[in-house]
């Protein structure tokens, strides 16, 4: 099964500095594969878990990505990462 | 977890890249700012180095982020005062220093082996940053 959420980046700074290390450590907590691409600049999926790759995806203030996961635990990581981000990171 | 000495020709740089990285990561990962010959000298200092290679390590290992020049010597002569134990699990990455740091700092918080944390940091060397 894979589950998937799209969803838009409204902190300011977007997928960078404490924004970026907080979705890559959420991400890395589960075991499933996470992928995420910015469907604003039509990049392809990116490895979630990765900090250098969610570098090139270039995810600002505005744009929408999509997240998809696949295991055991992929409901689990979908909505952790998606109130991450729904909620700013915290900030 | 894997720990990370800054190491520059200046001290105001690594002080300000640990305040960076402990501003994404906060107290998730060790990092010490080794830049300098001392506080206000610009140069490199092995002593310097090795006392913050000692103070983050643990078995994970520690990655030494350098700029140029004397900065890899004196972090090769560190490593070379080490105790042997340590010496396998100490690495100079080849990464630029600012970018390298950043994404070190986050690999190293999620828990990633050394070979992995300085995989990611030599990776930057790939990036486009323009996109």
């Amino acid at each position: 099964m894979v589950s998937s959420v799209t969803i838009k980046i409204t902190n300011k700074v977007g997928l960078h500095l404490r924004p970026a290390a907080l979705f890559v450590q959420t991400a890395s907590k589960f075991s499933s594969n996470i992928k995420i691409k910015n469907i604003s600049r039509n990049t392809g999926f990116r490895n979630a878990k990765s900090s250098l790759e969610l570098m090139t995806l270039g995810v600002s203030y505005g744009h929408e990505i999509e997240i998809e996961a696949t295991g055991s635990d992929e409901k689990e990581a979908i909505t952790a990462l998606k109130e991450l981000v729904e909620n700013n990171f915290n900030e | 977890m894997v720990g990370l000495v800054l190491i520059s020709h200046s001290r105001k740089i690594t002080d300000g890249i640990k305040e960076l990285v402990e501003q994404m990561v906060a107290d998730k990962v060790k990092v010490v700012s080794a830049g300098g010959l001392d506080e206000s000298t610009l140069g490199t200092s092995v002593e310097g180095i090795l006392n913050g290679i000692n103070s983050v390590y643990d078995e994970s290992g520690v990655l030494l982020l350098v700029d140029l020049g004397s900065a890899v010597l004196s972090a090769k002569e560190a490593i070379e005062f080490l105790d042997e134990s340590k010496q396998n699990n100490v690495v100079i990455s080849n990464a630029p220093l600012v970018e390298g740091s950043f994404i070190a700092a986050i690999e190293a918080s999620t828990g990633k082996t050394l070979v992995e944390v300085n995989n990611a940091a030599e990776g930057t060397k790939e990036l486009n940053k323009l996109g």
